[in-house]
């Protein structure tokens, strides 16, 4: 007992000292030079309304916010916030006065503006794209919309307005505001394919199988999407027919062993996939059709998750385990011309960018004894092989999917036992979770 | 002398239940007097925190204050753009109108007078300010330097960190009227344009300048070299800046000549 009563204050004191040592959780803090200095100064006036229909106001605030998350997220503009813009609502260019929107504090060199009017069940819509700091010649674009008046037209309007302000000041790049992004969902109860507006809007079950459906591809111009499907028969490559709205047949999918991951080339005519119908599993590939069946690799070790080249589609990148973790490969599309492309770690699920130049895929680079867990995107320009982190200590992120602009990226992160599907701009920022409910992977963005 | 007759202190053997009861709980009292002090201390001490953002103890607010009444705050780096004002803004202030001469928009503007330009750009160029980012990086693995041009250019809306020359277009009326679309073909030439391809030899400062004409539909032709910068890699570089550029946008519709000419500098 003496004994315990003396060691007591030593381990009070020990206790204490440990105590003292600052235990901090790593936050991570976002910052660089010269991001976001030289984006175009975009003031986006609320639209004006037109007649006293009861349907304008809320048609209004639909087509006022969509323009405007439509035009914060394209990565192209600083917005100014609406406390800094003037008082007066322009809906036309005699209405407006530009040097209210070119001074300070608004300080915008550029204005969107115009009028919305909701007319016996028509929508009418005319919006202008005004340059501020050229007083004789300010106009830059001017368009007129005329659909029915619905919730969904009134986005549908913001939308295409959106991406030709996009378009015109974004170096004649289309903008994405009505792509769709296509991924797999279990709030149904089984794993299906669902689809959903670029911004996260008009969540829709595509597929109705009741088993496992994953990887869902759409082709190019928008008339199939390819996905894996478990059946009795095991994994195979299944077609759904957006137009015909039912299942199509592929019979390259279907041959024994696992089949997933499909991938189409960017003209259409070729999907490639992951096969182990001769025992291990190497790409293959075929004709959109299903025919002219082909394999493409032949080492050992699994070769999964193919990825076309979209400017040549004579390149394929894949993740191979052939020197033990998975790591990215280029190929030729015959085969030849193997290339490395990391160099360690754990790195999966490659998507090549729609200019041809840059890998995006999951990277784990401290996989092993030690590991702090949690994949991360990263991008890889092919040529230089220089990488960068796209996302830092935010869960798992994987299955990245460029968009056909080039400038943004959808992913799925995990954090515990959640799945959403991000979004994200391809240098890192402006991330925001698009899906809310159930569990959501795999994202895919459509091409057009 | 079993196992079963050990704790039951059979006088007659001798043995005697030792007396652990009062130590044992004595141990155990205290080791959770010790629990407690850990854990109060660490409570009031702040050590479980949920949100630790800002300064030790409470977290305060962060002090900040506007350097002018001009607001957005100036960009950190000095634009090296021609067309650059003291006002943040891509698009030039219109210079004053000349009194009686005014361009007949239908005239042809004569080829040979307009790519002497490169004079008077480089008087009205403001001083450079060297960052530390215009010195050679040591090599860390392939490791890109986040927002630094070192890096790959990743194509977002935002030029990259550089030196990259403005365009001059066809005649001084389209810069001032179409101040934007000047901006956008800065922009796509600073996205396109490798910096990894020069030799790291070159001396900072060189400029190759290129010429090309962009058509109505944005695509550039007759992409050629106009004034060499003395090191071949910089030149071949710029070049192919170029020649990857698909489309630069359409020209404005409110511009009626069919096509552009522009010279540009690409500077290491």
């Amino acid at each position: 007992m003496k004994a315990h009563v003396r060691l007591l204050p030593l381990f009070l004191l020990s206790f204490l000292a440990l105590a003292a040592c600052p235990l901090r959780a790593q936050d991570w803090v976002h910052t660089g030079t010269n991001l976001g200095n030289q984006r175009i100064r975009l003031a986006v006036a609320d639209f004006k309304p037109v007649g006293a229909e009861a349907q304008t106001p809320s048609l209004k605030a639909t087509f006022d916010s969509t323009l405007q998350s439509d035009l914060a997220h394209a990565g192209l503009f600083d917005m100014v916030s609406k406390s800094m813009m003037p008082e007066s609502r322009p809906g036309s260019p005699q209405e407006i006065s530009i040097n209210q929107w070119s001074s300070m504090p608004t300080n915008a060199s550029m204005v969107t503006f115009g009028a919305l009017a909701a007319n016996n069940g028509r929508l009418i819509v005319y919006g202008w794209l005004f340059d501020t700091h050229n007083g004789a010649n300010p106009q830059i674009l001017a368009k007129q919309y005329n659909e029915a008046a619905t919730e969904e037209m009134a986005r549908t309007v913001a939308h295409r307005f959106a991406d030709e302000i996009i378009y015109r000041l974004g170096g004649g790049i289309n903008g994405i505001s009505e792509t769709k992004i296509y991924f797999v969902s279990s709030r149904s109860g089984s794993k299906e394919i669902w689809a959903m507006d670029y911004d996260g809007q008009n969540q829709h079950q595509v597929t109705h199988l009741g088993s496992i459906a994953l990887s869902p591809r759409i082709s190019p111009d928008g008339s199939r999407l390819a996905f894996a499907a478990l059946d009795r028969g095991g994994w195979s490559i299944r077609m759904y027919s957006v137009e015909l709205g039912r299942m199509i047949g592929f019979p390259a999918g279907v041959g024994g062993g696992s089949n997933l991951s499909p991938a189409w080339s960017s003209n259409g005519a070729k999907l490639a996939f992951s096969s182990s119908r001769s025992g291990d599993s190497e790409i293959w590939v075929a004709s959109a059709s299903g025919g002219g069946l082909h394999r493409v690799t032949t080492f050992r070790g699994p070769d999964v998750a193919p990825t076309w080249n979209p400017k040549t589609n004579g390149q394929i990148a894949w993740a191979s385990g052939r020197t033990g973790l998975p790591q990215i490969y280029t190929m030729s599309e015959d085969g030849s011309s193997v290339q490395r492309i990391t160099d360690g770690g754990y790195a999966v699920s490659p998507s090549w960018s729609p200019s041809g130049q840059f890998l995006a895929f999951s990277w784990n680079r401290k996989y092993g004894p030690g590991d702090p867990g949690g994949n991360d995107i990263h991008i890889i320009d092919i040529a230089s092989k220089q990488y960068l982190q796209l996302t830092h200590e935010s869960g798992s992120n994987d299955f990245p999917s460029w968009a056909p602009d080039n400038r943004h990226i959808v992913f799925e992160r995990r954090v515990g036992h959640r799945s959403d599907i991000w979004t994200m701009l391809s240098d890192g920022t402006d991330q925001h979770q698009l899906t809310r409910s159930g569990n959501n992977f795999m994202p895919n963005w459509s091409w057009k | 002398m079993n196992k079963a007759q050990h704790n039951s202190g059979d006088p007659e053997l001798g043995l005697h239940p030792e007396p652990i009861a009062a130590s044992a709980t004595g141990s155990l009292v205290l080791h959770g007097i010790l629990l407690a002090v850990v854990l109060g201390w660490g409570w009031a001490m702040g050590l479980f925190h949920h949100n630790d953002w800002g300064s030790q103890g409470e977290g305060s607010t962060m002090q900040v204050s506007l350097a002018s009444d001009a607001l957005p705050l100036p960009p950190t780096e000095v634009n090296k753009n021609v067309l650059s004002t003291e006002t943040p803004s891509p698009a030039p202030a219109p210079p004053t109108p000349k009194p009686v001469e005014h361009i007949d928009d239908k005239a042809i503007p004569i080829a040979s007078k307009v790519r002497q330009q490169p004079q008077p750009q480089q008087k009205q160029q403001p001083t450079q300010q060297k960052t530390q980012k215009n010195q050679p990086q040591p090599q860390r693995d392939n490791l890109a330097h986040y927002g630094e041009q070192s890096g790959s250019a990743i194509p977002h809306g935002v030029p990259k960190h550089g030196n990259f020359g403005p365009a001059q277009v066809g005649d001084s009326d389209f810069t001032s009227m179409f101040g934007w679309y000047v901006n956008q073909i800065n922009q796509k030439m600073s996205q396109s344009w490798n910096r990894y391809e020069v030799d790291p030899r070159t001396p900072h400062g060189t400029r190759a300048f290129i010429a090309f004409v962009i058509h109505r539909d944005g695509s550039p032709t007759n992409i050629q070299m106009d004034r060499s910068s003395g090191s071949p890699t910089l030149d071949r570089s710029c070049l192919r800046g170029a020649q990857r550029i698909d489309t630069f946008g359409g020209l404005p519709p409110a511009y009626n000549q069919s096509t552009l000419k522009v010279s540009y500098y690409c500077e290491y």
